[in-house]
């Protein structure tokens, strides 16, 4: 890792610069692979000597670029990543590994393909369901991906590698669960804020360096006599790609603590571990089919039966948030999302359901990514967490 | 001056259309009388012949409730449902068909006690005992089912089918393995159908509907064709009346294919004849989406400036014809069938290095084919999958093959936000566009 500073303020630093390091590993040697959302197989590139760089929009940056290719009416956060790169803020990209997490990144990754050409580009067809044939299916896209970042990459992924690979990242994973331990506590140990940016932080690194940044910020944590101040507010914040601090930040100083979370720039792509099994694709093709607990899978307590049962359905999807919820001891959920995000969109009514079950007050938020919207999102905020103080 | 009332319409509709625009009408009548009857109903989403043909097979009655909306919609009743739906909590920015279901599901299930809707068109749509939603297209087409959940307990199966990027669909395996996983995927429907009616499928009744399903699409491609003659002889009025026959697979299907043969016919004899859809083209028009259904008489205001519109999306138009006259399993053949559909274009994208193989490559081999002088890009603010590759598509168009669009944003349900007045004020200054670029083409060798 570059730079003298250290945990936190590492974190920041590099949340703050994101691509200096892959631009530095660039200048050495390193094909550099940009990808979006939690659904791209980084302990393949990884295990290949690529270099995963995770890719977000910016929404402290006008988007005045991307009608070229997507619609107003359309995931901001998707336009605002079309923008950045169409005005070139991801040229150091050698190559680029797009998800059909959702309809817009699918959407995205074409117009993408046109207008912004990468030496290397593959778009990774996901299964919408989880039964078995969906997860032969799959298992032959990630063959596929392997194919083609091996003919990029110039060398071969063995088995052992992509088992090493995948165990490093598992670690990171543990490391992660375990920064989020540090916010069972009252008041926790770490902020949300602090949390969000960590977990960027990562996202932009090699994964060993996110690592050692990961165990020097849970030791710095532990013994910091500055932490977060007790709230009576303890919230859990449901959300999509929620990738800049601001948006913690306004929730946060609207009188919280963001105790847990399960975001894509979050807790969501770090709770469960990669199975190691002796084909390791089998363990890649379940972690990323049936393990990351996204809206964008559609999930149902028994796929196939013929009588519905909702509550079980509701309990198969969302059963790990009653435990967050226990486990971090919260008293309010804040459902925050962007215009025009269909997959969470159509789970609002699903999780405010849920959180009811569970009698945990709950206020749905919207916002455009974008600094305008903060202010708005602040008070809505403020009058939701009236409501829980009242 | 003629009077208004004795004005020649300027779209001359084709007489065999209205048979076919009628089967939809008639669906509704259907699935009402059988609900009477005691019969199953389905509420499907429209899953380019993925599942109709099995549930047609299985004896279901299926209505459609994205059509559905586009009735509520043009009947004026859209509104309050929509207001219900953001009233429950369902946020106001999802697609406008999903909101009008919403609402209309939550007034008949909280309100009527699973009772149709008095106020409900066409006979409304009856309580489901299966919702059959799909992956094709957007993400709203299989959420919305599960969303319906907090009003009904009614089982949701979710049709999958892949969608692989034009480059990797080329790579070797990826084709097969994505029929393979369609057809095991439909075996599992059946199986859960038949457990869900307690009856067993008759597989040869399936193979003597999917083969109609074939060949009135074929019929139906065909009549597309013919539109390539100068003057048009179909105007994308009559288009979209007579899709939805073919989309939702609406009626008898011996019917239903005489009915398109007939149109062809009718097509033909225009070809044949040098007849044209309007009095006298000047411009033929490329549509980009769904028209605004609460405005249809906009197009005739267009015709009348000489406006044909000569082709439509490529998402409503029927799958370029495969010979399947070798696959003896009907799944197969339904997969194939679905899945040419959806990537039939994508061996030629591939070819000019365009990758929106669907919905936005198709735009260029129309102007090519149809000799469009423009294109109307309709984005329908509600529906932002199916307007997603506009934006590109008119890029594209540009590039490759200098033909002007036109973009007029609006809505399939919410007629507020469709100005007709606004639009037709932007024709005048878009012909000179169009003008411009034919001369553009002349000189750079394109060959019209």
């Amino acid at each position: 890792m570059t730079g003298e500073n250290k945990g936190l303020t590492k974190a920041k630093e590099i949340y703050q610069d994101r691509s200096r390091r892959a631009k530095e590993l660039k200048a050495g040697g390193k094909k550099i692979v940009g990808y979006n959302c939690i659904y791209s197989p980084l302990e393949m590139m990884a295990a290949l000597d690529l270099e995963p760089y995770g890719l977000f929009g910016d929404m402290r940056e006008p988007t005045s670029k991307a009608d070229r290719g997507l619609p107003t009416a359309f995931c901001p956060i998707m336009r605002s990543l079309l923008d950045l790169g169409l005005k070139g803020r991801y040229d150091f990209l050698d190559g680029m590994v797009m998800p059909h997490s959702c309809d817009a990144i699918e959407k995205t990754a074409h117009v993408w393909q046109c207008l912004i050409p990468v030496p290397y580009f593959h778009f990774l067809d996901i299964p919408c369901t989880v039964h078995e044939e969906s997860l032969e299916y799959f298992k032959g896209q990630l063959i596929d991906l392997k194919k083609t970042l091996e003919s990029f990459a110039g060398k071969e992924l063995s088995s052992e590698k992509l088992r090493k690979a995948i165990e490093t990242y598992n670690e990171q994973r543990a490391l992660v669960r375990e920064l989020y331990d540090l916010r069972k506590p009252d008041p926790p140990f770490i902020s949300g804020t602090e949390s969000l940016q960590v977990i960027k932080a990562l996202m932009s690194i090699p994964v060993e360096e996110g690592n050692e940044l990961l165990r020097q910020v849970i030791s710095e944590v532990k013994e910091r006599k500055n932490g977060p101040q007790k709230k009576a507010a303890r919230l859990l914040v449901w959300s999509h790609i929620l990738d800049d601090v601001a948006l913690m930040e306004t929730i946060e100083g609207a009188g919280a603590n963001v105790v847990i979370d399960d975001c894509c720039v979050g807790r969501r792509a770090y709770q469960a571990d990669i199975d190691i099994t002796e084909d390791p694709l089998d363990g890649l093709t379940n972690y990323y089919l049936t393990k990351i607990a996204c809206a964008r899978t559609f999930r149902e307590a028994v796929f196939g039966e013929t009588k519905k049962d909702r509550i079980a359905d509701l309990e198969s999807k969302f059963g790990y948030m009653k435990d967050y919820v226990n486990e971090w001891n919260v008293n309010g959920a804040v459902l925050l999302l962007v215009r025009f995000c269909d997959p969470f969109g159509f789970e609002v009514t699903e999780v405010t359901d849920y959180f009811n079950s569970l009698d945990l007050p709950s206020t749905y938020l919207e916002h455009g990514y974008s600094e305008g919207s903060l202010a708005p999102l602040r008070t809505r905020a403020q009058a939701f967490l009236e409501t829980l103080s009242s | 001056m003629a009077k208004e009332g004795e004005k020649k319409k300027a779209i001359s509709r084709l007489k065999s259309m209205y048979p076919l625009r009628a089967k939809v009408d008639e669906t509704y009548q259907k699935s009402v009388e059988a609900m009477k009857a005691g019969k199953p109903t389905v509420w499907s989403m429209v899953n380019w012949w993925e599942g109709d043909v099995i549930l047609k097979a299985m004896d279901l009655e299926v209505v459609y409730p994205e059509n559905y909306s586009t009735v509520c919609a043009s009947a004026g009743v859209a509104e309050s449902y929509l207001n219900r739906s953001d009233a429950d909590g369902f946020p106001t920015h999802l697609c406008g068909y999903s909101r009008n279901t919403f609402g209309y599901t939550s007034r008949m299930i909280k309100e009527l006690g699973s009772e149709i809707p008095p106020e409900a068109p066409m006979g409304g749509m009856p309580k489901p005992i299966l919702l059959l939603s799909s992956n094709c297209i957007c993400d709203a087409r299989y959420k919305w089912f599960q969303a319906l959940g907090r009003y009904m307990d009614v089982p949701v199966w979710a049709l999958e089918m892949p969608i692989p990027g034009v480059k990797e669909l080329a790579m070797e395996g990826c084709y097969e393995r994505s029929i393979s996983v369609m057809v095991t995927h439909l075996r599992g429907f059946i199986a859960f159908l038949e457990r869900l009616l307690g009856k067993k499928m008759d597989w040869d009744k399936l193979d003597e509907l999917m083969r109609l399903t074939e060949e009135l699409n074929r019929v139906w491609y065909e009549v597309n064709e013919l539109r390539k003659a100068k003057p048009c002889p179909m105007h994308g009025r009559d288009f979209w009346s007579a899709m939805p026959a073919s989309l939702f697979l609406a009626g008898d299907l011996k019917d239903t294919l005489e009915c398109y043969r007939a149109m062809y016919d009718e097509v033909k004899y225009r070809v044949d004849n040098h007849i044209g859809a309007i009095a006298e083209e000047k411009y033929r028009l490329l549509f980009g989406e769904l028209p605004p259904w609460h405005s249809l008489g906009f197009f005739d205001k267009l015709a009348e400036r000489g406006w044909d519109v000569v082709i439509e999306s490529w998402a409503y138009h029927p799958p370029i014809p495969i010979d399947l006259s070798k696959v003896s399993d009907p799944l197969e053949r339904v997969a194939r069938f679905s899945f040419q559909w959806h990537t039939g274009y994508f061996e030629s994208a591939l070819k000019e290095g365009e990758y929106f193989g669907y919905m936005a490559y198709p735009y260029l081999v129309y102007a090519r084919e149809y000799k469009c002088d423009g294109a109307f890009m309709h984005p329908l603010i509600s529906c932002r999958s199916a307007s997603t590759h506009l934006q590109y598509a008119s890029e594209m168009l540009m590039q490759k093959a200098k033909v002007p669009s036109l973009t007029v944003e609006g809505d399939i349900v919410d007629l507020r936000l469709f100005n007709p007045a606004d639009a037709l004020s932007r024709a005048e200054p878009f012909e000179e566009a169009m003008e411009h670029y034919r001369k553009v083409r002349k000189e750079e060798g394109f060959d019209w």
